[in-house]
């Protein structure tokens, strides 16, 4: 069954979807949300163990964080991004998941991160799940309401048109240098405000919560859900975030399902299950 | 003839030259074209033609010569610098951007237009959806010049090959170019069509008030359209004038007809 507390985990799930989808949607294949996810849960972590250890913190320090987050996360895509989305494809790929690797090292070995235990007694802002729910949950429903003006405004139509030719875009007067490093700021700072709620929630954060795995789960959720309009990844990330924990009862079998289900999605469902074809059978999303 | 812009032509090629590797894509080829001219481009397979559009959009630097805008050099700016200063194309190869609507083909081109604002659009306020309705107004409209407007809510990948050429001709207008290079748009045409295009051009320009470059291999229609033509051939500027200049240089009718290539 679905408790609070993986409801929790599916909605973290959903965010960080959202967060590998913008690239995408640019067309430039990026896998550098868990490194941004790890700078934000670090900062949460390091800034709310400082002093005298608390249990409790107030949702307003929380709210304080994800702005320091945000602009941490931003201030590093912007340094990485320029160089960086200068590269195509898989070289654009390989590049990000460089920076996770670097990002994942650097909280391993600095001195003030709790080396491979990490950082332990992260205060929390809500006595239950359920208060977590509410408030990423909260953050899903703006980010939907974010996600879907974006696709009815120029920006969103740009990076559709980058995505699927970036030379004509250029020829038709799109700054793409500019609209993609935008897709790339908004990716890092959605991953790191997520990282910030995700220290709180799991109470301990170390340097694997970054790690090159997250990166292919992640990338998993939009393959699966579909990347061609912000509902795929939120449905793939709920999706696929619950499907280990539904499939519990099985036992050891639950990891083979699971590959099973990454293999053969994308076999059974190419453009994953939310499809431009379905949402317009739905009803008009797309004004 | 420095200072005085409006002596300027509109656009000038002096010694441009490209190489690629070895091959001497075009070689010192000088011409100018003038404000709310039909220009014409021939010449065989591999001339240059292509070439030398991908220069004049920014698309490819030229390895030397200048090209210049209005009297000013334009070196080293890229694709999107050259739109911005009202230099559109249309590409031989297709490019249109296929996983979306017709319509949105033309909106994505119409960004540079007022959209209502960044935060009405967040809110999708009242003055946003209006002015959004104007720009697809704007962009139907457009379709309809070009004979697409009922084709408007299609997928770009599922029109016709002829539809597709004149797509790539709304979605160019949409970004309010003064000069528009047309890389063969009446290949894959049959003889009817490549008739209704070329009236099309000529009322296109006037409404426009446009600067064509045409690329075109049908000989015939360029000799109809244009004021006046340049002939490339093995990247050489061979000749240039009006039609029927064109039509009676021995060096025109010897890359064309003497076939000992
Ligand atoms: N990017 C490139 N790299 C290498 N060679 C190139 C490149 N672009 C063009 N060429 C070469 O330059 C020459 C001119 O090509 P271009 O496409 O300009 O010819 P064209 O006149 O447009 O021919 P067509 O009528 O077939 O379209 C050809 O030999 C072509 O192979
Ligand atoms: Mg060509």
């Amino acid at each position: 069954m679905i408790d609070n507390g993986l409801l929790v985990q599916m909605i973290l799930g959903a965010l960080l979807g959202l967060s590998v989808y913008l690239p995408m949607a640019a067309g430039q294949l990026s896998l550098a949300t868990p490194a941004f996810y790890a700078v934000g849960g670090t900062l949460a972590a390091l800034l709310s163990t400082q002093g005298n250890a608390q249990s409790a913190i107030s949702l307003w320090a929380v709210l304080g964080e994800m702005l320091l987050a945000g602009c941490l996360t931003a201030g590093l895509a912007l340094l990485v991004g320029l160089p960086v989305l200068r590269l195509r494809g898989i070289y654009l790929a390989i590049a990000t998941i460089a920076l996770v690797e670097i990002v994942r090292v650097a909280i391993l070995n600095l001195p003030f991160t709790g080396g491979a235990a990490g950082i332990f007694g992260i205060p929390q802002p809500f006595q239950k799940p359920f208060g977590y729910v509410l408030f990423s949950g909260a953050l899903l429903a703006v980010c939907g309401w974010l996600f879907q003006r974006l696709e009815a405004s120029r920006l969103g139509r740009s990076m559709a048109a980058i995505r699927d030719d970036e030379l004509a875009s250029r020829c038709m007067g799109i700054h793409t240098t500019r609209v993609k490093l935008t897709a790339f700021l908004a990716s890092a700072v959605l991953a790191g405000i997520t990282g910030v709620i995700a220290a709180h929630y799991l109470n301990t954060w170390n340097a694997r919560q970054g790690s090159f795995d997250v990166a292919i789960t992640t990338l998993a959720f939009v393959i699966l859900g579909g990347s061609r309009s912000w509902l795929g990844p939120v449905i793939g990330g709920l999706l696929l975030t619950a499907l280990p924990e539904l499939l519990r009862p099985v036992g050891d079998l639950r990891l083979v399902l699971f590959g099973l289900v990454i293999l053969l999605g994308p076999v059974f469902f190419p453009q994953g299950l939310i499809t431009p074809a379905l949402l317009e059978r739905l009803g008009r999303w797309k004004p | 003839m420095s200072g005085q812009a409006s002596a300027a032509p509109l656009l000038e090629l002096r010694q441009i030259s490209r190489q690629f590797g070895g091959l001497q894509a075009l070689s010192e080829v000088s011409f100018q074209v003038e404000q709310g001219e039909i220009f014409g481009l021939i010449g065989p397979n591999g001339a240059g033609k292509t070439t030398l559009f991908n220069l004049l959009s920014g698309v490819t630097p030229a390895s030397n010569g200048t090209i210049h805008w209005r009297g000013q050099a334009m070196q080293g700016l890229s694709p999107d610098r050259h739109n911005r200063l009202g230099i559109a194309r249309t590409f031989q190869n297709l490019r249109l951007f296929t996983g979306l609507s017709v319509l949105e083909n033309v909106l994505v081109a119409l960004h540079r237009q007022p959209q209502g604002g960044k935060l009405d659009a967040l809110l999708n306020s009242s003055r946003f959806r209006r002015r959004q309705s104007e720009l697809r107004e704007r962009a139907l409209q457009l379709l309809e010049e070009l004979g697409l407007a009922d084709q408007a809510h299609r997928q770009a990948s599922g029109l016709a090959y002829g539809d597709r050429r004149r797509l790539e001709i709304a979605r160019a207008l949409a970004t309010a170019p003064a000069l528009l290079l047309l890389d063969e748009p009446a290949a894959g045409m049959n003889p009817r069509e490549k008739e209704q295009l070329c009236e099309l051009l000529a009322q296109l320009r006037q409404r426009h008030q446009l600067t064509l470059v045409v690329i075109e291999h049908h000989v015939p229609l360029l000799m109809q359209l244009c004021q006046r033509l340049a002939v490339l051939d093995f990247g050489r500027l061979i000749a240039l004038g009006t039609p029927e200049q064109i039509q009676r240089d021995p060096r025109v009718i010897e890359a064309y007809l003497g076939g000992s290539r």
